[in-house]
């Protein structure tokens, strides 16, 4: 079996789905959406065969850009007009090509004036005579990012958020998002569940201990990836590694295999696993799952970025 | 309260509805000749129609007591094929857990079905469509929803019978919670609880009311609901036409107050009927079915009058 020959295929399958406007959706022939366009084009950039692929990139980071609201954010479908989570992808994909400084400023700017509410000083005094206050006991101080805007933190999107600024040039990231980072990393290790691992962010409700998840996790321990060790990060690395062999979807298979790679932690079967899928079952799980595997298989993949750091715009 | 839309019929203008009481022990009956009869005595229109069952997949539940069982899902989808149904999807939207290939897996729901390809639509990534929120019970002003949804011919509510530790039960009014699509706004919907969860749940089933209402109640769930609560076998199953109706009749198998449940309060005004005079009973009686549900100390109130 050829890995490279297996990413190779869903990277073929992926260009032949792109939609005319430079997008994907997240079925075939279904209108362009931020979300799975990202991901086909970071798993197209991954495949490799620069000459074959760049102008399906190219034109995938058209629809990105033409996308791009004045305010800077990105939105789930088109047609809405408030910004959200997907801000924090678009930036960091585009983060890695060339070209794009103006753009990406402008998205990083958004996210880092986009403070959750549920953390603002006002609702914490609140909350404090609330009884609802015992009913999740994190700490919440700590402030990451929400799926939208001025609601309150979530795992997933937090890293993504951590992702972006990871991608970003350093030299211009703005001022605050150094303080907001270490405040995200903070939420992280605060919402991880007792046993290792991450649900969506609630580690405790009434007291009962919340079961962790697959995805959560990966996408948390790829955006701490580089910091220090941490009870946090091993405990939920061994948690993650005990939960692959009963992975059973491929989209939780591949990002979760991404994720222990980036810790080092190879997996044998994980490859051979994926190619047992056949394409149209990815495609009926989504395009963002055809390109999580493709990225998972791609011996090239530079993004989700392994844990020797991240590689310079091209 | 806006009522333009055509879904929102204050109470007195509404015909009475109706609640089928079927009693049933477990997933081994045939389940197919059961609500086939079921779906039968309610005369709905289903020739030549596009159906979309919208089950209760809130998580991965490999010991089957959060989800609406796949042998109800499967037995009803046959069925409405049977009546003559042109199509009969299956959709629903996790709250928690974007894959809903792995969930699916863990219900054995195509051990059931078969394989459903297009015929299985995740809500949660479907192209949506704008939806203005016309009854504004909640501060939002519109939703971008399923496109499946808004297109299906008939739309049946699946629930699971169960109480749930925000909003005192969820049944079919709080399982349209998962048609609001997780691409747009999150694992979990969290701008519906800041939008107030009763009054959301108002605003999406009067833009997205139910036509039809099928409670899976043979194996139900009690105390800290929807995910973390005890299994709890009250081996019923409910069929309506309102979904209203059906809530406050599976509110009182559960020996639980209805009118003390916010939404369906509110929802009783426009939505269907709460009140029994109002609900034509068939099959089982409440009273033979009863099965008191433990709720938490915060939901005392749902029971006091009722039990004790």
């Amino acid at each position: 079996m050829d890995a490279g020959l297996c990413a190779e295929k869903c990277a073929d399958v992926l260009q032949e789905k792109q939609n005319s406007d430079g997008g994907w959706g997240y079925h075939e022939e279904t209108p362009s959406r931020v979300e799975p366009t990202c991901w086909a084009v970071s798993a197209l950039t991954a495949a490799g065969e620069c000459g074959k692929r760049s102008g399906a990139i190219t034109n995938a980071r058209h629809y990105l850009l033409a996308n791009q609201k004045k305010e800077g954010f990105w939105t789930a479908s088109p047609e809405m007009k408030t910004g959200n989570w997907v801000t924090s992808l678009v930036c960091a994909v585009l983060s890695q090509q060339a070209g794009t400084e103006s753009p990406t400023l402008a998205a990083m700017e958004w996210l880092c004036g986009d403070y959750p509410l549920d953390s603002s000083p006002l609702l914490r005094f609140l909350r404090s005579f609330s009884k609802a206050k015992d009913i999740s006991q994190h700490e919440n101080t700590y402030r990451g990012w929400g799926w939208t805007p001025r609601t309150s933190s979530w795992v997933e999107p937090t890293a993504f958020a951590l992702l972006a600024m990871q991608e970003f040039d350093q030299k211009r990231l703005p001022s605050v998002a150094a303080r907001r980072q270490k405040s995200a990393v903070g939420l992280l290790y605060d919402r991880r569940c007792p046993d290792g691992g991450w649900n969506c962010g609630n580690p405790r409700v009434y007291g009962v201990a919340g079961e962790a998840l697959v995805l959560p996790t990966a996408w948390a321990l790829i955006s701490l990836r580089n910091l220090p060790n941490h009870e946090s990060k091993s405990l939920s690395l061994a948690w993650l590694e005990k939960q692959m062999p009963k992975i059973q979807s491929p989209g939780s298979l591949a990002v979760a295999g991404m994720c222990l790679e980036t810790y080092g932690k190879e997996s044998t079967q994980l490859k051979s696993r994926l190619h047992d899928y056949d394409v149209e079952t990815l495609l009926e799980d989504g395009i963002h799952v055809l390109a999580w595997v493709c990225l998972a298989m791609s011996p090239g993949r530079r993004w989700p970025a392994r844990i020797e750091g991240r590689h310079e715009p091209s | 309260m806006n009522l333009r839309n055509r879904r929102l019929i204050p109470s007195f203008q509404r015909p009475p509805s109706r609640v089928l009481i079927r009693r049933v022990a477990d997933y081994q009956r045939d389940l197919e000749v059961l609500i086939g009869e079921s779906i039968m005595e309610f005369r709905l229109t289903i020739q030549g129609k596009t159906v979309l069952l919208k089950p209760n997949l809130v998580g991965l539940d490999p010991l089957g007591v959060m989800n609406t069982h796949p042998a109800v899902i499967s037995a009803a989808r046959t069925s409405f094929l049977r009546l003559g149904a042109a199509r009969v999807l299956i959709g629903d939207g996790p709250a928690m857990d974007r894959d809903t290939h792995a969930i699916l897996e863990s219900v054995r729901l195509r051990e059931f079905t078969g394989k459903l390809g297009a015929d299985f639509c995740d809500l949660n990534l479907d192209d949506v469509e704008r939806v203005i929120l016309e009854t504004r019970a909640s501060k939002l002003k519109e939703l971008y929803l399923p496109k499946t949804v808004l297109g299906a011919d008939l739309l049946v509510s699946m629930p699971k019978l169960k109480t749930h530790h925000w909003a005192g039960v969820t049944l079919s009014l709080k399982n349209m919670f998962g048609i609001v699509p997780g691409s747009c706004y999150g694992w979990p919907k969290n701008i519906l609880h800041w939008a107030g969860i009763d009054r959301s749940i108002l605003d999406i089933n009067a833009a997205a009311r139910p036509d039809f209402a099928i409670v899976d109640g043979i194996l139900g769930m009690e105390g800290n609901g929807p995910i973390q609560g005890t299994p709890k076998a009250a081996g019923v199953l409910l069929f309506s036409d309102d979904p209203v109706a059906a809530d406050a009749t599976a509110c009182r198998i559960m020996g639980l107050l209805p009118e003390k449940v916010a939404y369906l309060a509110r929802a009783g005004t426009m939505l269907g009927h709460l009140d029994p005079r109002k609900i034509q009973q068939l099959g089982e009686t409440v009273e033979s079915v009863r099965t008191p549900f433990a709720v938490l100390p915060e939901f005392r109130r749902l029971v006091e009058e009722a039990v004790e």
